[in-house]
């Protein structure tokens, strides 16, 4: 059967110095635009923004971490309270993260995911370039502080890392501050937790 | 000798001022015909505030910064010569071929300034306006020809005064066409859209105005907006009568009057050139050259002819 073609004369227009004046139609409408300072547009449910982890789901099985085609997730382990994490978290990367999402469609307890929050702004700053290295927080932490503020924006104001204990400080919108430590990266875990940690570390570094 | 200083200076003040709320006036109604509200129309002023206080100046030599003084001043003197109403500084001498040489003196200057510049953009641009410039002159020439014919007389403050009596001039068919005629190259000298070649945003990246920057391109804005209220000021002052308003008793309110009548006018011209910026796409070169000698041509020159007859 050939191919349906219309015929090139009705889709041929012939030029016209009238027609274009219709063009003023709109002179007197009303704009169309957002004015974004004083306006707010709500983001879709379920748009694609910022991860969120249940700390008590997730298993560490790093099935995120090896379906994330930009490679943004690294594997963390974690001390909360003086108690290491049996399994380590997963630690995101805004700075290369798509926002695909992959990785809370092949997690399998469903401890990853996403809520809608997608601003996120710095200066250049070292210090508050941390923010884009994050370990995500509890789903219902972050949905109590999208909903208290509604801008959509990034629910930590500031991350602290301290080099030498290894702790980091996020300090939440509302005021809050929670505080870990990251002992290790990498899937196995670092070695059963001793007392002299720097030197732990120091090893563990040179193995990867 | 200090009062005609002052009223210089006056004149040069309101002018600006007035070009740059008329090119805030061009970017809000453009940005209204295509549904957006636009800046705020005080918008260029801050601009040039902010060209002029920039801190680092690139100069390619003498040249470069004299053409810009070169287009400045040559619009400041043209200014001197058009009538504003009943206040002007050489209006006896307001000739109609001196004043459109001097309104398109400007663009020379910037040439010479984007010349000197020795980037090939430029050069280009340089090479387009020239022609841009060359095109416009032949339906100018007829149109000016058929004003002098029709009233007997170059002096653009009698003509003034000759249409506070017979009506204005867009009134009579012979300098009706020769009004098409110039309204349709004042497009190419505000370097609005179908004839904005020379400037070309986005095929030539800017033209000539590819290398300015800082105080220079400051300064070229300031001129842009005494250039813009300068043709707008001349074009109603041949075609649509002027104003010269002595109803009232006390001379300021005359003069207040005059200067309402001829922005309301001013205006008129300029939102004219806006709708048809914004409806046509820019020509090629070769078009632009190939129309003004066509249609704007025959237009003046059949306006030029009715009026000697």
């Amino acid at each position: 059967m050939p191919a349906k073609v219309v015929g090139e004369e009705k889709v041929k227009k012939s030029p016209s110095f009238v027609k274009p004046w219709l063009g003023l139609k709109y002179l007197f409408k009303k704009p169309v635009t957002i004015k974004i300072p004083e306006e707010k547009i709500e983001p879709a449910p379920k748009y694609r923004g910022f991860h969120t982890l249940d700390w008590k789901k997730c298993v560490g099985c790093n099935f995120c971490g090896q379906i994330c085609p930009a490679r943004a997730i690294e594997m963390t382990w974690i001390e909360v309270d003086g108690k290491m994490e049996k399994r380590p978290h997963p630690k995101i990367d805004y700075g290369r993260c798509t926002f695909c999402q992959f990785c809370v469609d092949v997690c399998p307890t469903g401890a990853l995911g996403f809520i809608e929050s997608y601003i996120l702004t710095t200066t250049g700053d070292e210090e508050e370039l941390q923010l884009y290295d994050w370990v995500p927080i509890h789903p219902d932490k972050f949905k109590e502080i999208q909903d208290q503020y509604r801008d959509w924006r990034f629910p930590v104001e500031k991350i602290e890392v301290n080099e030498e204990t290894r702790e980091v400080t996020y300090y939440l919108r509302n005021g809050e501050t929670f505080k870990f430590k990251i002992v290790g990266y990498g899937i196995r875990p670092p070695k059963p937790p001793t007392k002299p940690a720097p030197k732990k570390e120091e090893k563990k570094d040179s193995k990867q | 000798m200090f009062g005609t200083f002052l009223k210089a200076l006056l004149i040069i003040l309101y002018a600006t001022f007035v070009g740059f709320m008329f090119m805030g006036i061009i970017r809000k109604v453009t940005a209204r015909i295509h549904r957006r509200i636009g800046p705020p129309i005080y918008q260029p002023i801050i601009d040039t505030i902010k060209f002029l206080s920039k801190k680092e100046n690139i100069t390619h030599g003498i040249i470069y910064d004299f053409g810009i003084i070169f287009a400045l001043g040559a619009t400041i003197l043209a200014l001197m010569f058009i009538p504003l109403g009943s206040i002007s500084i050489m209006r006896a001498y307001g000739d109609l071929i001196l004043i459109t040489f001097l309104l398109e003196i400007p663009m020379l200057g910037i040439m010479f300034a984007a010349m000197s510049s020795g980037n090939p953009y430029a050069g280009i641009g340089a090479q387009r306006a020239l022609l841009t410039l060359l095109a416009i002159q032949v339906p100018l020439g007829f149109a000016i020809v058929a004003l002098a014919e029709f009233y007997g007389t170059f002096s653009t403050y009698e003509i003034v005064m000759a249409q506070q009596t017979s009506g204005w001039s867009i009134f009579h068919l012979p300098l009706l066409l020769a009004a098409i005629a110039y309204d349709i190259v004042l497009q190419a000298m505000f370097g609005k859209e179908p004839f904005d070649i020379m400037i070309a945003p986005g095929e030539i990246s800017l033209g000539p105005m590819v290398e300015f920057g800082g105080k220079h391109m400051g300064i070229l804005q300031i001129q842009h907006a005494m250039g813009l209220f300068a043709e707008t000021l001349f074009f109603s002052n041949i075609f649509l009568g002027g104003a010269v308003i002595t109803t009232f008793s006390s001379p300021i309110l005359n003069t207040l009057a005059t200067l309402a009548v001829l922005l309301v006018k001013q205006l008129a011209v300029l939102l004219i050139a806006i709708f048809v910026s914004t409806i046509f796409p820019r020509f090629t070169i070769d078009q632009a050259a190939k129309f003004y000698w066509k249609w704007p041509t025959i237009i003046a020159a059949l306006g030029a002819i009715l009026a000697s007859l």
